[in-house]
């Protein structure tokens, strides 16, 4: 039960044999094993053993006994020429008997030292225990590798003798010989290390497979990484996934790899995040995701993929490594290969498990009182008719539903002062609370709605079970996953649940003929409140849209306020379910050992079932009018400014009134129906190749490769939906007694793709691969649906020349590459190319009472339309250092989206009636380049520490798009994703303005004397000073509304052309005004870092993420000031630091409305408001601990982890307070849209969490 | 082994004959224009996209575009609190859209810039000629070609009662034809004589009768003498700066309105045999004689209307004003200022109600409400029961008439409309162009048949009167009177300005008439007034409590008397508040002149075509 991990497979039997036969020189070296088939029986020496003849090879013996018994021949310190002879007494026997002729013919002796080994050396491992009579110090100590795990059969020899052991079961050896001495350490597989001989020394022996050995999964194939010509990344899953509390692979692998880039635009649990690999954007009209594969099959979404199921992932970054894959891999490829069964022959099961907590991973820091004054003062601005700049408070009023006053201002600071704070247990009181006048409601105490409804340290948990095995000729895996993450809300019971189960099968029917099988389920389940029927807000959204006057909880005679407290907490629980499940077979046929052909068919289905159950919210409600309270005799009911009930003549005594109590406000309105959406879909995949490899002269390997790949999609949806749900208990279809509406779609497509690869390696130096696919998809008109894509890629492994020979001390390993390729890209719609026509249920009724089906005008094409291609050259170096410590990898690349399909230019679309037909007009180019660093050491104490630096970069700019010089629009020249703004000089003061005797500003219609800027002339303006020089000042009047002028605390924005004007020009590149580029959205100098230490089982690592430069424009009441003033909620950081006549330098301008804007009077682009959502992120923090292997065998557990993690736990960003997330992008949430708010989505979580992997 | 891999190259040769068809995937739910055009089922699907565009009726759910009630407001009918809402005064940057929406300029209650549906209708008539030809037979081609010419003239006169010239697409724009994307704008009288065209072509070929709720020649033909009324008054009031001044034209086109006319009159199929009310607030306008189109609205189906509640009391609107009150006849048939009626110059809402010509009970509410900016709250597309509900119960309204759940149906093409359409084009015939003499017969047939118009049993009830009918021998002689019409003209007018009231037609009627200076209220100020109200005994206030409401009125509510003195409300004066209601800061709109007769077109586009070395004209006079 012990050491699996340490054989080697059959393999290695003929490598170990060459090398033997070759070097004979070396007397070492241990080896080999291999077990096989057969039953254990309890006494090896007892088995029977059964040669072809009575003289056979020792390599033919060896291959016998591994083949017929389950033993592993371990042997040192002997010299044997496996391919000599030796001959026995008899062709059939006890295996014992065999063993003793052997030795006795080799002159060597064996051991059996357990059932699994038979150990052969020159003399047996007891006789080195023996005290030496020469007086030389016995030694003892322990070889392991990096993981403490102990190697054994490891070879220890002092160097320049032949006094040499093997290490025995634990990994110890016992050895005589000086102190001080050297000792040669060697393992197959693993590096040879001298060390100075101690006593109990350690020894940890670095895996060299990895740096020699190591393969990846490339396209259709397993490729040596040395030998890599494309820009190829690979993953080690279990590095990166283990003990993480993430729910899919995609959040699993941002910041793993240089140039890809994973985003989570909003943290709901359940949805995609999003990746792109090299560059945000691929063409004006397609996508640019790249192609996910599991086992080179297409998955419809990363969420049905368990991360424990994977064994690695590859990135395919540029064309020559991904067009093998065809068009749809023309933004690159993820290639998931899942885990097979073992390679050993046992059973082994391993279990993981842990548990989190979520907290928000931002503070909800919305603003409170202070945002009630800025309230105010939007208000007071709006109304200051007399334009004197001084405002007047005198009943004014404000807010929605709870409004504010100066006077309930004050009454607020009052209640602050006494009350402090309440919880949500308090009830709302009349009088101290809330007052009712002038037909309004006006708020005093001021809510926390977080209190309401968010949940602190929401639980989830996972587990996960993976049993892997061999036994014989089959291997096979199976996993089982579950997660279960509960929801933020307090007030629903909103959680995500997800099942895993998969397994894995493979038999070896006969050395020509392998066959395997597979199949894997997921489920998951999303369930939240069901508020709309649309769910186009969703709930989230009231974390940030009214004031802290709307009242939330119970009232005083327990009834619940309405609010998104009691929505949430009435809504009847709405789920979006995925069952996704696919089963797979395949063969493998090995006709000659260097032709295998494949053949591989994959089938999935995936069913997407949403429902929508109603629900009836009833509530105090403040959308109606008050009502008198009233006690049981119908008299009113007064109360004191402190709530409490008192007599009609008390001095203070008002009456009391209750917002009315409205049973199922929601009546007519459409959460009172049930829906159910259900989308189903299918694909089969079949993917056969062959390939053949060739050895030449010794120095020509070749490899070639041809098949074909096929996939069809099909998918349908349909939806009922009935109003009038009569039954909210138990919501079905058979409650509804309203109208009954439904609809549905189809689609299908399907690619066919021939493809053939060459690889050619002269000398294992110099590597050259090719590769060719023809491709056709059902995107496309028949006469334009089959495609050439050629690509080329080349190597030079400049560290195996002669001439480099002196450098090895430094580099281990060094190989430059190049590669260029051609894919064209499919992701464009399939409409551009044909007139279609919609149709559809129009909202005329006809004469017989339905709604009649309309056909819709012909989309606009061009008939010369054609494909777009994706070409992509690429330059990159691999270097290996200071003994392969320490690793650099550089790619430089540039992208070209060619025959980009663009509007034709020179449409007349108003003219013409319809959007500019598409043509292949446009051309694309991204450049970026990669770099990533590793290093890891391990100290000779047994401390190890690695470190791994990722950081990638590209620009994508326009080269040709038609004529157009709008900015708004694509132009050519044009970097992706660039904002142009003002730019901001500083906040106006009193002193820029002239003022009246009575210190009032003066506001006049412009003549042509105050200024020259004819947009202003006309227009009323407050007067500003002349410039110090006496030159005319410069107005931004044109800019102003009927409400606004910029007066004291506006923003002042910068005249950058000096013309004295403020202008945006045309809006052209040619005539931008003062307009000038202050920033890009698009991420850029993307980068992580890792950064791990193990020591005596402990393991600690972090994973730092970070973003170095983005920048975007934000919307919403989060960011932009004054936003919906009267809605209420704003950032915090904007009411604590808006300019008003006593915080003059303050950052955000004076109060004002933007009526819902976003880029209008102080809050137009510019680069001072600007959002610069630069990050640095810890993403991950682990620290585990293994316990030691001594004591958890005796429990039968080969490895006990215990771990901390903690996701999301610190983040650095320069976002000056605002509860905006970094890596949020606008308008993007799981509910469809948060109105085009920056932030208002579902937050981003922390999480940490505890957790244990057992492996038994 | 061997056997292995031959099956392999078999299956794998089998997998690849079969690609060819596995590639043919075309679209499962879109039909493709290559393959359409196959039957007259096809033709009526296609053009059974083009109605909820053309024929928006009270809107469809919040979407209000073109709604009456919504999209009427700007004329000289309504008074705001505040500063009027005004007219275009300068250039906009951009203005034009690509799509088949024809979007809705409240200014000139017309269509904004745009080509959308006329390449939709080119396309239609192009794939009639050359694809559905030959798959339908000879009648059915030309009733659907009719239908597509009718709404291309449909679109084209509603663009050049708005911008005058506009460019004309005979056919369908190709996307390398500069010359044809980039032409200048054609002149108006040249796009119209191809709209006269389109029209009567329409009107020879549709068919009689194509099924309920669908396009048949007689709603072609109230629609035909809509427009070419429009724009025969058009060339006689503009001069050629504007594209009018053409005798010809205006003879020509009015003759069509009164052909148009006539063919629906004498078809004998439509009469007035229902009360105003039921026009405009029934769920079933099926059986309504008079009605020859309308949108049918059906909550069942999810196809429901806002106008109810922008009329049934839920929501507050822009009120009519004293000047439009004046002007309604009372049931003598007379304006306040000539009736001869007891009450004549009472005007109290409970009285002008009862004393009014029907149409008013028909459309205003009899009680002062708050809810309308001049207290008289209209309410012309919701039910009596809508308000009366309403007041009984406050704040509970009946579902039909709340929020966008309101589904009465709304009239689209009527006969009412369409005799004053013949009416005016006949006697501006007589008037210029030597056409016969309007006589009592032809009056008879329009004016007073609308005048004979049924009463609802609560019109009845209160006492409301039908209107005299009109007296060619006897015509009214009203002293506010234009000097420049003549009096019966000035009548048919009035007719139209009570009849089609929050129709859209008003603002189309002043631009036509050259009457653009009505919207400069400083020139009546009647404009600026309400009802006469006593205001503490007559407006009730939500909640019920006047008082309450009267305390924030404090220095805002005035009253003007008859003598023209105004009084305010100071705390203390409640009981002198009575007189013509002042609504509250209403002043005048900024400035226009008679350049806002047409729209201008965007700077933008005018600056697209001249960087491609291409024309487009500016709008006269912008």
């Amino acid at each position: 039960m012990n050491s699996r991990k340490k054989l080697r497979h059959r393999g290695c039997l003929k490598d170990i044999s060459e090398f033997l036969d070759v070097s004979r020189f070396v007397k070492i070296l241990a080896t080999v094993c291999i077990l096989l088939s057969a039953t254990l029986t309890a006494n090896a020496q007892n088995q029977n053993l059964k040669l072809p003849s009575k003289t056979v090879t020792i390599s033919e013996f060896f291959t016998a006994i591994e083949k017929q018994t389950d033993l592993l021949l371990v042997y040192s310190d002997v010299d044997l020429n496996v391919n000599s002879q030796v001959s026995f007494a008899q062709k059939e026997g006890k295996l014992k008997s065999f063993m003793d002729q052997f030795v006795k013919a080799k002159g060597i002796r064996y051991e059996f030292t357990t059932n699994k080994y038979i150990v052969l050396s020159r003399s047996s491992i007891q006789d080195n225990k023996n005290t030496s009579p020469d007086g030389k110090t016995i030694i003892t100590g322990t070889v392991t590798d990096k993981a403490g795990e102990p190697l054994v059969g490891a070879t220890v020899m002092q160097k320049g003798t032949k006094n040499g052991v093997i290490t025995n079961f634990d990994g110890e050896y016992t050895i005589e010989a000086p102190i001080g001495s050297a000792l040669i350490v060697s393992y197959v597989g693993y590096e040879s290390k001298e060390v100075k001989a101690t006593k109990n020394a350690r020894i940890i022996l670095d895996d060299d497979s990895q740096l020699l050995k190591e393969t990846v999964v490339v396209g259709y194939a397993v490729q040596k990484k040395a030998n890599l010509t494309g820009a190829v990344a690979s993953v080690d899953a279990s590095k990166q996934f283990e003990g993480r509390v993430i729910s899919d692979v995609g959040r699993g692998l941002q910041g793993a790899v240089a140039g890809l880039t994973v985003t989570d635009p909003q943290g709901e649990v359940g949805s995609n995040p999003k990746m792109k690999i090299r560059g945000a954007i691929g063409s004006y009209e397609g996508g640019s995701s790249p192609l996910i594969l599991l086992d080179n099959v297409e998955i419809p979404s990363l969420q049905v993929v368990n991360p424990d199921d994977i064994e690695s992932i590859t990135i395919l970054k540029d064309a020559a490594s991904a067009s093998i894959y065809g068009s749809k891999g023309a933004f690159g490829v993820v290639l998931l290969t899942s885990k097979k069964g073992a390679k050993t022959d046992k059973v082994s099961f391993s279990y993981t498990g842990n548990f989190a907590w979520e907290n928000l991973s931002k503070d909800y820091d919305v603003a409170g009182v202070n945002g009630l004054q800025y309230m105010l003062d939007c208000r007071a601005r709006e109304k200051d008719s007399s334009h004197t700049g001084h405002y007047s408070y005198d009943g004014l009023y404000t807010g929605s539903y709870f409004r504010v006053s100066e006077q309930s201002l004050q009454m607020t600071k009052d209640w602050i002062e006494k009350y402090g704070s309440m919880g949500a247990d308090d009830p709302v009181v009349y009088g101290r609370d809330w007052f009712y006048e002038s037909g309004r409601i006006y708020g005093i105490r001021p809510y926390n709605i977080y209190d309401y409804i968010i949940r602190e340290n929401a639980p989830s948990t996972k587990h996960n079970i993976t049993v892997n095995g061999k036994k014989g000729n089959t291997t096979f895996n199976i996993g089982l996953g579950y997660l279960s993450q509960d929801g933020m809300f307090s007030t629903c019971t909103d959680n995500f649940k997800k099942y895993n189960a998969s397994v894995k099968l493979e038999t070896e029917v006969n050395k020509f003929l392998t066959i395997r099988g597979g199949m894997m389920y997921s489920t998951f389940n999303k369930k939240y409140p069901f508020l709309t029927e649309s769910g186009s807000d969703g709930p989230w959204i009231y974390l940030y849209r009214w004031s802290p006057l709307m009242a939330m909880g119970y009232n005083e005679d327990g009834e619940i306020i309405r609010s998104a407290q009691s929505a949430t907490m009435q809504a009847a629980s709405q789920s979006q379910k995925t069952n996704y499940s696919s089963v797979n077979m395949g063969v493998t046929i090995t006709p000659l050992k260097n032709w295998q052909i494949k053949a591989d068919y994959t089938y999935y289905n995936k069913e997407y079932i949403a429902t929508l159950p109603g629900s009836t919210l009833s509530a105090a409600s403040y959308r109606d009018t008050p009502v008198v309270r009233r006690d049981a005799n119908g008299n009113k009911i007064y109360v004191n400014n402190a709530g409490q009930v008192v007599s009609e003549d008390t001095e203070g005594a008002m009456v009391s009134y209750k917002l009315p109590y409205m049973a199922n406000y929601n009546g007519a309105d459409k959460p009172n129906l049930f829906k159910r959406n259900h989308e189903n879909s299918y694909s089969h995949t079949l993917n056969a190749y062959t390939d053949y490899t060739l050895r030449l002269m010794d120095v020509h390997d070749f490899k070639f490769m041809v098949g074909m790949n096929l996939t069809t999609y099909d998918a349908s949806s349909q939806y009922t939906q009935v109003t009038e749900l009569t039954n909210f208990e138990n919501p079905q279809f058979a409650f509804g007694t309203g109208t009954w509406t439904g609809g549905g779609s189809a689609s299908w497509s399907s690619q066919l793709g021939y493809f053939g690869r060459l690889n050619y390696v002269y000398a294992d130096k110099y590597l050259f691969e090719a590769n060719l696919r023809y491709d056709g998809t059902s995107k496309f008109p028949t006469d334009m649906r089959w495609k050439w894509f050629p690509s080329f890629s080349a190597g030079w492994r400049v560290s195996e020349e002669k001439f480099m020979e002196w450098t090895k001390p430094v580099i281990s390993s060094m190989k430059v590459r190049g590669s260029w390729g051609s894919i064209g890209d499919q992701t464009v719609s399939s409409s551009l190319y044909i007139p279609t026509m919609s149709t559809g249920f129009s909202s005329w009724i006809g004469g017989n009472g339905t709604r009649v089906f309309y056909v819709n005008t012909p989309s606009a094409i061009s008939a010369s339309i054609s494909w777009q291609k994706i070409e992509t050259l690429g330059v990159g170096v691999d270097l290996r250092l200071l003994n392969n410590e320490l690793g650099i990898t550089f790619d430089w690349y540039q992208r070209d989206t060619k025959n980009m399909i663009v509007p034709t230019d020179g449409v007349n679309t108003i003219t013409y009636g319809a959007s500019a037909p598409k043509a292949n007009n446009g051309q694309l180019r991204t450049k970026g380049w990669e770099l990533s660093i590793d290093y890891n050491h391990r100290f000779a104490n047994g401390l190890g520490i690695y470190g791994q630096f990722n950081i990638a970069d590209n620009r994508s700019v326009v080269k040709k798009f038609g004529d157009t010089k709008n900015l708004s629009d694509w132009y050519v020249g044009k970097e992706y994703g660039e904002i142009w703004g003002f730019k901001v000089d500083r906040l106006y003061q009193w002193d820029d303005f002239e003022t009246d005797a009575n210190g009032n500003l003066i506001y006049r219609e412009l003549t042509a004397a105050d200024t020259d800027d004819p947009n202003c002339i006309g227009k009323s303006s407050y007067i500003l000073k002349p410039n110090a020089d006496g030159s005319k000042p410069v107005y931004q009047s044109y800019f102003e509304g009927s409400s606004f002028h910029f007066g004291p605390g506006d923003v002042k924005y910068k005249d950058v052309d000096g013309d004295g004007k403020l202008s945006k020009g045309t809006k052209t590149t040619d005539d931008h005004g003062d307009l000038v580029k202050i920033g890009n959205s698009t991420p850029r100098l993307e980068y992580s870092f890792r950064l791990g230490a193990d020591w005596k089982g402990f393991d600690l690592s972090l994973m730092f993420q970070g973003i170095g430069k983005r920048k975007i424009w934000g919307q919403g009441p989060l960011c932009i000031a004054g936003y919906k003033y009267s809605d209420g909620c704003m950032a915090a950081a904007i009411a604590d630091n808006y300019w008003r006549e006593d915080h003059t330098d303050a950052f955000y301008p004076a109060a004002m409305g933007m009526g819902s804007g976003n880029d209008s009077y102080n809050f137009m682009v510019n680069d001072r408001y600007i959002l610069n959502m630069a990050y640095l992120r810890l993403k991950n923090l682990t620290f585990g601990y293994t316990m030691p292997y001594a004591l958890t065998s005796k429990i039968g557990v080969d490895k006990a982890r215990l771990y901390f993690t903690a996701e999301n736990l610190l983040t650095w960003d320069k976002l000056r307070g605002l509860p905006i997330d970094p890596e949020v992008e606008t308008g993007n949430t799981y509910f469809g849209s948060p109105q085009d708010r920056t932030g208002v989505g579902t937050p981003t979580f922390k999480t940490v969490s505890i957790g244990i992997q057992l492996n038994f | 082994m061997k056997k292995t891999i031959k099956y392999l190259l078999i299956s794998t040769a089998f997998v690849t004959c079969g690609c060819s068809d596995l590639l043919d995937r075309e679209s499962l739910t879109t039909m493709e224009d290559t393959n359409y055009w196959r039957s007259e089922n096809d033709l009526r699907s296609y053009a059974n996209h083009f109605y909820e565009t053309f024929f928006p009726g009270y809107g469809l759910e919040w979407d209000r575009d073109w709604a009456y009630s919504y999209s009427t407001g700007f004329c000289d009918d309504f008074v705001s609190e505040g500063t009027q809402s005004y007219f275009t005064n300068k250039v906009p940057t951009s203005l034009g859209s690509k799509s088949e929406s024809r979007g809705c300029s409240s200014e000139y209650y017309g269509p904004t810039w745009g080509f959308g549906l006329i390449r939709s209708l080119n396309i239609f008539i192009d794939r009639l000629n050359t694809v559905a030809k030959n798959n339908i037979d000879e009648e059915a081609y030309r009733h659907w070609m009719g239908v597509a010419k009718f709404l291309k003239g449909f679109q084209y006169a509603d663009l050049v009662s708005v911008y005058g010239d506009v460019p004309y697409f005979a056919d369908v724009v190709k996307d390398d034809d500069p010359d044809t994307m980039y032409k200048d704008r054609d002149a108006r009288g040249a796009v119209m004589d191809s709209v006269y065209v389109l029209f009567n072509y329409a009107l020879d070929n549709m068919r009689e009768n194509d099924g309920a709720l669908f396009l048949n020649k007689y709603i072609a033909a109230g629609y035909i003498s809509r427009f070419m009324l429009n724009e025969g008054t058009w060339q006689k009031y503009h001069g050629t700066e504007r594209g009018g001044g053409d005798a010809a034209r205006a003879k020509k086109y009015l003759e069509l309105a009164v052909k148009a006319g006539d063919m629906v009159i004498n078809s004998g199929k439509w009469s007035f045999d229902s009360d105003f009310k039921s026009l405009f607030a029934s769920f079933d306008l099926s059986s309504n004689s008079e009605v020859l189109f309308y949108r049918h609205y059906d909550a069942s189906l999810n196809i429901t209307h806002a106008i109810g509640s922008y009329n049934g009391g839920s929501e507050s609107e822009t009120g009519v004003n004293l000047a439009f009150i004046k002007a309604f006849n009372c049931n003598d048939g007379k304006p306040a200022s000539i009736s001869t009626i007891e009450g004549a110059n009472d005007f109290s809402l409970a009285n002008l109600t009862k004393t009014r010509d029907p149409r008013f009970d028909a459309c205003f509410y009899n009680k002062p409400d708050v809810n309308s900016s001049s207290l008289i709250y209209h309410y012309k597309y919701a039910s009596k029961e809508a308000l009366q509900y309403f007041e009984a119960t406050h704040n509970v309204i009946k579902p039909t008439w709340y929020s966008d759940f309101n589904e009465n149906d709304a009239p689209l093409m009527r006969l009412g409309e369409i005799v004053l359409n013949w009416i005016e084009a006949k006697e501006e015939l007589a008037l210029s162009y030597g056409g016969a003499a309007v006589t009592q017969e032809d009056i008879d047939k329009s004016i007073n048949a609308i005048r004979q118009r049924p009463l609802d049993d609560d019109a009845k009830a209160r006492g409301v009167q039908q209107t005299v009918a009109l007296n060619i021998n006897a015509i009214p002689e009203d002293p506010d009177r234009d000097s420049d019409v003549p009096a019966l003209l000035w009548e048919i007018r009035r007719e139209r300005r009570m009849e089609l009231f929050n129709e859209g037609s008003r603002i189309k009627d002043l631009r036509r008439w050259h009457k653009l200076n009505y919207m400069d209220y400083d020139r009546n100020p009647d404009n600026y007034l309400g009802p006469w109200i006593d205001f503490s005994k007559e407006v009730v206030m939500p909640n019920n409590d006047t008082n309450e409401y009267l305390d924030k009125l404090i220095g805002v509510l005035t009253v003007q008397k008859k003598d023209g003195t105004r009084v305010t409300y100071d705390g203390t004066n409640a009981s002198e508040m009575v007189g013509f209601y002042v609504v509250r800061n209403a002043t005048n709109r900024e400035p226009f002149s008679d350049r806002n007769y047409l729209a201008p077109i965007g700077q933008q586009q005018i600056d697209d075509y001249g960087q491609r070395g291409y024309t487009l004209s500016q709008t006269y006079g912008w």
